[in-house]
């Protein structure tokens, strides 16, 4: 098992954070600020998390859990919508799309005997596969909306030869299910190879034997595999069709496309 | 065939004009007229924001809109082929309403002057010229009553130019077909159009026949447009 790491330790870590502000200093890249800023508040928040965790992990499963995945997926919510915010319905899109995959990868583990149903196995665990949803939806809908204004022309012509807009879409849809899924298959080709995953490093780290490590990582990178996939593929399909209004144009600015269902 | 009645959308104003069958219309006026929007509404790629527009004599907005853009073909100034093959993209429209026979690939290429070897070709491999071309195989394999044209030969050089404007000559006389163009080229609107419509500011200032209203303007806005 790996040594305990002491506080006094902690304070070396600092010299991490003096490579890159030497750097921004030395090359006047104007960005020293945000290094101390977000080392000071990534530090703040792991702490902070550390400990609402060691009480949240206390707490009875049956009532601990959905609460904490409940806060989990809300602040997921509220961070992938911001990339098409625009979007009518994006908010609930997104809120309904992440429970149904948590609930569904969760029930899996459940009812496989893959983990038990305590805080301090789904929480961690669900927080890989819903931050990972979050980020695929996020990345769905900034991929969507760029494909949209590129291919403006080719979804005119397409229209106006009497296409549906599930039709005039179709190539959006597929570039961006390509675009979202493409690194995430690259990742599992390479995984072990390149890189040993977080989770896996931690275990090791914490005394379990490497097999028993890569087991889990195998359930959660396959799970997050599929959660990713999903997430891109539902966030794109049910969201395309606000492009467009009930007259089948397409919407050809921001504005329009916020305005179109109200 | 089409008639507007005080049709108002962005910057057009007030319209009210008719269009017969077989019309050879060219629209003219400076950018930023509504030149371009005068013709998305009639392939409703947008739709007033008030009046109305009528196709033989029945409200635009009453009809299948999937229905009316297949007889309302629209060729934009950019070809905007679809990726894949020269056959892929004069398919696509027939396809749609599952109407597709393969012998119409050689007829239609045939149409647009381009050989029948071309339609396994790559899109990516053609030429300006010949993905215009292309695109206007793929508008006419709907079998269009009316053809608008936006600027089809704006991007490309002057004897490519001229090719296509052949080839548009021949088609609308054998498939007798009505047709509203937008160019620049005077020269073009003398020998497609057989009437102009002159915007300006979103208003139809002028309505006549061609050549006539290019050799004697009425409105001083028409003659200084012309004059440029």
């Amino acid at each position: 098992m790996a040594p305990e790491i002491s506080n006094q330790s902690l304070i070396f870590l600092i010299i991490f954070v003096i490579v890159p502000l030497a750097l921004s200093y030395y090359y006047q890249l104007g960005v020293s600020k945000s290094v101390i800023w977000s080392t000071l508040r990534g530090t703040i928040q792991l702490f902070a998390i550390g400990y609402i965790l060691t009480f949240l992990f206390d707490l009875p499963a049956l009532y601990g859990i959905p609460f904490m995945l409940t806060v989990m997926i809300i602040i997921a919510t509220f961070h992938a919508r911001q990339k098409g915010k625009e979007l009518p319905y994006v908010g609930f899109i997104i809120f309904f799309g992440l429970v149904v995959i948590e609930a569904g990868v969760l029930c899996l583990w459940l009812i496989f005997d893959m983990i038990e149903f305590k805080p301090s196995e789904v929480v961690p665990m669900s927080g890989m596969v819903i931050g990972n949803s979050m980020t695929a939806m996020g990345l769905a809908l900034e991929r969507m909306k760029t494909e949209f204004k590129e291919n403006n022309g080719r979804l005119l012509a397409s229209l106006s030869l009497g296409a549906e807009p599930k039709q005039a879409s179709h190539l959006i849809i597929q570039k961006t299910l390509h675009a979202s899924l493409i690194p995430n298959v690259d990742r599992l080709k390479t995984i072990g190879l390149v890189q040993l995953p977080g989770m896996m490093t931690g275990l090791i780290l914490g005394g379990v034997s490497p097999v028993m490590a890569i087991k889990y990582q195998l359930v959660i990178s396959l799970s997050i595999f599929s959660s990713v996939s999903l997430s891109a593929m539902f966030i794109t399909l049910c969201m395309y069709r606000y492009f467009f209004n009930k007259n089948k144009q397409l919407l050809q600015n921001d504005e329009e496309i916020s305005n179109s269902r109200s | 065939m089409f008639r507007f009645e005080d049709v108002y959308q962005g910057v057009l104003r007030d319209l009210n004009f008719t269009i017969e069958k077989q019309d050879k219309v060219i629209l003219f006026g400076p950018s930023g007229a509504g030149k371009s929007t005068l013709l998305f509404l009639l392939n409703r790629l947008n739709d007033p924001d008030e009046g109305k527009i009528y196709f033989n004599d029945k409200p635009l907005d009453a009809q299948p809109i999937t229905e009316l853009r297949k007889k309302v073909g629209l060729v934009l100034q950019a070809p905007n082929l679809f990726p894949g093959t020269v056959l892929d993209n004069i398919k696509y429209g027939p396809s749609l309403f599952g109407e597709w026979e393969e012998k119409e690939g050689k007829k239609l290429l045939d149409y647009v002057q381009l050989p029948s070897s071309y339609l396994d070709r790559d899109v990516e491999q053609l030429s300006g010229g010949e993905k215009q071309r292309v695109s206007l195989a793929r508008t006419l394999a709907n079998s269009p009553e009316v053809l608008l044209l936006d600027e089809p030969t704006s991007a490309l050089d002057y004897r490519t130019a001229e090719e296509i404007e052949e080839v548009l000559e021949e088609l609308i006389e054998e498939h007798r077909l009505t047709m509203l163009m937008i160019t620049h080229n005077l020269n073009q609107a003398r020998r497609l159009g057989n009437r102009g419509l002159f915007l300006s500011d979103g208003r139809l200032l002028e309505d006549g026949k061609i050549p006539d209203m290019l050799d004697n303007p009425e409105q001083k806005e028409l003659a200084e447009f012309l004059d440029q």
